[in-house]
């Protein structure tokens, strides 16, 4: 899509005479060289038969939350026990409501920033600058845009159509929130697909227009290790801190600081997404931690400077700035803070007010000029003003345990429960250590710190990162830089050992950090690279990854490989990166089936669903953009784990294993129904522990085309972790074993035994080709 | 983890999940073969019944308990099978299973195969009680149990020195004499072929056909592992394909390819000359190693690896060109196969074999170096040498590339472009008429006009014989109206 001008001042040919001829086009839409699917820009109604029978297939099941309505006036309602309410919603569709409220969110915040981030780098780089994802490497650029909306983006300017689709898709979305809209909680559910659809759609335009213009990697498996971790902050430069997800902001700080030669003079290091996005940018940068480590580095008061943009930043980071006496900026109009807009005023102005400390902090929504004026700050302030921190020494931690009442009120409001009074026990006799091993499982709420909880207001959050002090100083880590999309090429690559089960499955660690003890996500990504699984990861939990090390002393980023291939461990990016890992999938479809992508949803999710051997696993999903995210993946059929909070999204999606019915597909060649067991089994189902995820990785990476060979191994790692965890024999093998061969060799005599007690019996055809759509029953041809 | 199965009294774990488990040094007992140890292989014989005791293990030397921590010693593996469906043929497929088996033992490590062998055995392994004798036992298991057509079998390892000397000459004449029975098969000598529907859970409709003379694309399985994962596995996604009749020897067509290629493709494809890239050409899945692709304004054919990240001559990436002959098609020119095929003489036979191939990335055309005709070598052209089709023809006309030749013909006769070898050139290499980025396919126009009048602020624009094409025309109001 590209603007058309067409100026001639003098044109003489034998058909046409033309002076100051000129035509213009607002937008030329290109045709590519597939033509369109069934699907472009599908609505909320286009693809809900599928989600529909996914649905069928993996029936919600409602873990309400809370059991009342307030959401319009003639509420408050109560839904328990079969009631509905005053509008005649029942608890089903109300959970379902709620949940597409949150991806709605979700999927808007992404499509928000999309918009933002583009209309920024268009007006920096021009709407012709063109996209480049991969530098030769990545032929199918924009899987999401192409599958979905039928654009194949060539331009900054391409990527606008694709967000002004989404934005349309999701305010319809929103309105069917409203009070006495949909009444079904099955069609909230699709909706709440299709929600996950755009947000992956929006993610991608998002991430595209980034690595097209900042430099980052390009679909690198060699991406370059950065640092990662509180220890690796310099403290004696001047600091500057960057949270949230919107680079632009950080690569002028960085740019700044470049072009005044100060690189190695000010220390740039960042929080969450935007930390992991600038790094993609510099490795100069630094990366502090995941969004659990925001509130426990600002108050350490190593940051002389705070720069904010959207998503995921501590609303009272200002109160939090003041009290160590940092200076605040806020880029961006989603989150004033409550600040001054300066955007307009003069720079040395806004400098001087800031170093003097007339002003806390200000708004400047122009990305240039915040970066020029952190970097000037930053390096004023710092000489003069001594890293002040408010983490307490030992001494201090002894005499404010000894304050303890032992009344629980910390741990009743901590989500993790972590057994404070316990520690707070021994540190009044001097033990700090039931203190710092708080640490590790802290996601840095500070609950324990509000307002009334403590009856002698003591701060128990501040008490452990005192305790921590030693621990905290020695966080030195590697993590590769944010690769970006997977090459055409390596997908290729794989397909051999994928379909041999040499592969046996792709594993993603995505979300954020609310879980239950980071070093979990690690020790995923470490067993399954290890049994040869490919692992991706993005954002926080690819943050996590690289805070732990193995025994040799390495990080899984320096201890596997960065390509995607058998045992590799890729960091692909941040948030707006997730596309990169569903689009890989939906590559596959297309690379190796020659499946149509232009606005053929329908067709590659039936593909994938049934295929491709993928699972993610979010550990500590906390956001309502975590739920878009998951229910992206949902709609491809692709299915989610997520850790003990997730259950607080209201719903799980879980098949019936005992329901023989509901494992039926149909087998394309011949059009015959054929049972293939529960595979895979579930499509969102919380765990309570990194053990009952890891047992349920493999088993959720079978699918109903696995051949002999990829089941058997599959198997055998799901049988395998499921003896070293639970100590015995899975109950379910007998579901999963077609024929003989899908036995794994080691384990023979043991599973024929159980399967002869199950009175297992072989299938007739135990290699359908696979699909849950009879308009792709192929008939044969005669000739 | 309780222990339970067939490997109850096997001190160590075995499984999959072990394998591509590393031993490094400072974790090693013994180290057997290796890059510093000359002599060690590993070699697996089909014996006569009676020449084989079933399950017995023998170590001739020292076992690895008696060997002092961090010694590295020449090392032999010496394993003999027997049963009625075996063949000396299907010797190499199983032996290269004592890489598979080995490593699924906990704390022991295989590293390559026949005389290039390199084992470790971890020091806490040893200390639970792993030696020789035990893999043993584990490999006899997994041998017969995996592959059932073995009916008895003994194991022999060797760590005296002087039996390693002698047997590793024996083991180095057996694979030559391997080698030369492979290289010297041909398609013609043998009755069946093999068909492979592996790709098939990715790439429903394609189907690989592998003869002595034409690896799978993929690389991975010849004509003798084809014909042993069929006999092991009757019923698996590899099976034997009965030749039939041979309708055109020179290009490689026979009925019962054709047969089980229609079937298994459910029509879509029904015919397939195994030696075309043009005429009936095999079908791709999506894991070739390499692929051909046509060069019209030359006639004949560029080769590109997988990974080669720059651009052919023509202005595609591979990933472009691989994208034209992905699953299960037959598109004339393009066409994906691997460095094993090329290697094959009757590679592109009916085409004109490697007279027909113009250019390759270099680090393909070093690769096959010794493949590809001498007097070919310096007329075929690299990246180095041709980075567009105008210095490809250059480069072709100045080395007298067989294939001018063909040219000359053509000048003289009508064009003879191969049938429908349509390259699926992006904007870039066919310059269009008005938009620079009009699509590639035909449409019909939707309005034709004998002439049309546009007046236009005094002036008026007179087009004849106008078409305009549209498949679809999306015009969007620009939002800042510039």
């Amino acid at each position: 899509m590209t603007k058309m001008r067409i100026k001639i001042d003098e044109l003489g040919t034998d058909i046409l005479k033309a002076k100051g001829f000129e035509l213009s086009v607002g937008r030329v839409v290109e045709e590519w060289e597939e033509t369109p699917g069934p699907n472009p820009m599908p609505d909320i109604s286009t693809l809900r038969e599928w989600d529909h029978k996914l649905l069928k297939k993996y029936k919600p099941f409602y873990l309400p939350f809370c059991d009342l309505c307030c959401l319009c006036t003639m509420g408050k309602c109560d839904l328990s026990k079969g009631k509905r309410g005053a509008c005649g919603l029942d608890m089903a569709a109300q959970q379902s409501r709620i949940v597409l409220l949150s991806c709605a969110i979700g999927a808007a915040t992404h499509t928000g920033h999309a918009r933002h981030l583009i209309e920024e780098l268009i007006e920096k780089f021009g709407r012709d600058h063109p996209i480049n994802v991969g530098d030769g490497s990545v032929y199918l650029e924009a899987p999401h845009a192409r599958l979905v909306t039928g654009i194949k983006p060539k331009t900054l300017g391409d990527l606008e159509d694709i967000v002004e689709y989404c934005e349309k898709e999701i305010v319809h979305l929103l309105s069917c929130c409203h009070t006495g809209q949909e009444g079904n909680n099955i069609d909230f559910e699709s909706k709440v697909f299709h929600a996950g659809m755009i947000d992956h759609v929006a993610m991608e335009a998002c991430d595209i227009a980034q690595i097209s213009t900042y430099n980052f990697p390009k679909a690198d498996p060699e991406a370059p290790l950065v640092e990662i971790g509180i220890g690796t902050i310099d403290t004696h430069k001047p600091v500057i801190l960057v949270i949230g997800h919107n680079v632009p902001p950080a690569v002028e700080i960085y740019e700044y600081m470049k072009r005044n030669g100060l690189e190695n003079d000010v220390e740039l290091c960042g929080i969450c997404c935007t930390a992991i996005d600038i790094t993609r940018h510099t490795q100069k940068a630094k990366i502090v931690g995941p969004l659990s480590h925001q509130l426990r580095f600002v108050r350490s008061g190593v940051a002389d400077v705070i720069v904010v943009d959207e998503q995921c930043i501590r609303t009272d980071i200002l109160n939090e700035a003041m009290k160590v006496n940092a200076v605040l900026i806020s880029t961006h109009y989603k989150n004033f803070q409550g600040l001054p807009d300066r955007t307009n005023d003069p720079t040395d102005e806004i400098v001087n007010d800031l170093v003097s400390g007339k002003a806390p902090g200000a708004c400047i929504l122009n990305s240039e000029k915040a970066g020029e004026v952190a970097v000037r700050v930053a390096v004023a302030i710092a000489p003069k003003r001594r890293k002040m921190g408010i983490i307490p020494e030992d001494s201090q931690i002894i005499e404010a345990a000894k304050k303890c009442t032992q009344c629980h009120s910390c741990q009743r409001v901590c989500p993790n429960n972590l057994p404070i009074p316990e520690a707070m026990k021994a540190a009044a006799k001097g033990d700090l250590k039931p203190l710092a091993d708080l640490y590790e499982r802290c996601i840095g709420c500070v609950r324990c710190e509000s307002e009334g909880v403590c009856p002698n207001n003591l701060h128990p959050h501040t008490l452990m990162v005192g305790a921590s002090r030693i621990k905290i100083r020695e966080e030195k880590f590697k993590i590769r830089a944010g690769r970006g999309p997977i090459q055409d090429v390596e997908i290729r690559r794989v397909g051999g050992p994928i379909v041999l089960g040499e592969i046996p499955g792709i594993v993603a660690l995505v979300g954020c950090a609310n879980w239950p003890d980071w070093k979990a996500n690690a020790l995923i990504a470490e067993e399954f690279a290890k049994r040869n699984f490919i692992v991706v990861a993005t954002g926080c939990a690819a943050m996590a990854m690289a805070m732990y090390r193995n025994e040799e002393g390495l990080t899984v980023y320096e201890a596997f490989p960065g390509a995607f291939d058998a045992g590799g461990v890729l960091n692909v990016g941040s948030c707006v990166s997730n596309p990169h890992i569903s689009g890989a999938a939906i590559k596959i479809a297309s690379i190796f089936a020659k499946r149509k992508l232009n606005s053929n949803y329908e067709e590659i999710a039936d593909y994938v669903h049934n295929r491709v051997g993928a699972v993610g696993i979010s550990w500590g999903a906390m956001s309502q953009k975590a739920s878009s995210i998951a229910s992206g993946f949902w709609r491809l059929g692709i299915p989610v784990i997520v850790g003990p909070h997730g259950s607080k999204y209201r719903r799980a999606l879980l098949g019936r294993k005992d329901r023989d019915e509901d494992w039926y597909v149909i087998d394309a060649r011949t059009g015959e129904r054929v049972y293939v067991g529960p595979t895979p089994e579930h499509l969102f189902f919380p765990v309570e522990t990194v053990e009952e995820a890891m047992v349920m990785i493999p088993k959720l990476c079978m699918r109903p085309s696995d051949t002999t060979k990829g089941r058997a191994i599959k198997l055998n790692h799901y049988i395998d972790l499921h003896k070293k965890f639970y100590g015995t024999l899975p109950d379910d093998i007998h579901l999963f074993v077609r024929t003989v061969a899908d036995i794994p060799v080691t384990m023979k005599d043991e599973i024929l035994e159980f399967l002869k007690e199950k009175g297992w019996k072989e299938s007739k055809n135990p290699s359908p080709d696979p699909t849950l759509l009879p308009r792709l029953i192929r008939v044969k041809k005669e000739g | 983890m309780s222990k339970s199965g067939m490997f109850a009294d096997i001190p160590v774990d075995v499984g999959i999940t072990y394998e591509g488990e590393r031993i490094r040094k400072p974790a090693m007992h013994v180290e057997l073969g290796g890059p510093d140890i000359k002599e060690k292989f590993e070699l697996l014989r089909v014996r006569k019944p009676e020449e084989v005791e079933d399950e017995k293990i023998t170590v001739i030397g020292p076992d690895v308990d008696q060997i002092p921590e961090g010694s590295k010693i020449p090392f032999g593996i010496y394993i003999e099978v027997a049963g009625k469906e075996l063949e000396e043929d299907m010797e190499g497929v199983m032996e290269r299973r004592i890489h598979d088996f080995s490593n699924w033992i906990q704390g022991f490590m295989h590293l390559n195969q026949r005389d290039t062998i390199w084992l470790r055995m971890d020091k806490k392994a040893v200390k639970k009680g792993l030696n020789l004798k035990v893999v043993g036992k584990v490999l006899c298991r997994l041998y017969k149990s995996e592959l059932p057509i073995i009916e008895k079998i003994q194991v022999t390892f060797i760590t005296d020195p002087e039996e390693v000397k002698k047997r590793y000459e024996e083991a180095r004449q057996v694979y030559e004499k391997r080698d030369a029975r492979v290289r010297g098969m041909t398609d013609d000598e043998v009755d069946v072929f093999y068909g492979c529907t592996l790709c098939q859970s990715f790439a429903p409709s394609h189907v690989c056909v592998i003869t002595p003379q034409r690896y799978a694309n993929c690389g991975a399985i010849s004509w003798l592992d084809g014909r042993a994962a069929a006999k092991v596995d009757p019923k698996g996604p590899i099976f034997a394909i009965p030749k039939g009749e041979c309708l055109d020897e020179w290009a490689g067509e026979w009925s019962g390819a054709n047969k089980v290629v229609a079937e298994k493709s459910l029509g879509e494809v029904t015919r397939v000359k195994l030696y075309s890239a043009f005429d009936y050409p095999h079908t791709s899945c999506g894991c070739f190693e390499c692929t051909t692709f046509y060069v019209p304004e030359c006639d004949g054919l560029g080769i590109v690896h997988r990974d080669f990240k720059g651009v052919t001559p023509t202005g595609l990436t591979f990933g472009a060109i691989a994208d034209s002959t992905a699953g299960g098609r037959q598109v004339p020119g393009f066409h994906g196969l691997s460095y094993e095929y090329m290697r094959s003489k009757k590679f592109l036979r009916a085409d004109g074999g490697w007279e027909r191939i113009i250019w390759m990335p270099k680090e393909v055309k070093e690769r096959m170096k010794d493949y590809i005709p001498a007097e070919l070598y310096d007329k075929i052209a690299t990246e180095e040498d041709a980075k567009t089709v105008d210095e490809l023809k250059a480069f072709l006309e100045a080395r007298n590339h067989p294939v001018v030749s063909r040219w000359k013909k053509e000048e003289v006769a009508a064009p003879t472009a191969p049938a429908e070898a349509v390259a699926p050139a992006p904007a870039a290499t066919m310059p269009q008429a008005v938009t620079p980025t009009a699509p590639q396919m035909a449409v019909t126009p939707v309005a034709t006009l004998p002439e049309m009048v546009v007046p236009a602020g005094g002036i008026s624009f007179i087009f004849k014989n106008v078409k305009i094409y549209a498949e679809k025309l999306i015009i969007r109001r620009s939002k800042e109206g510039k």
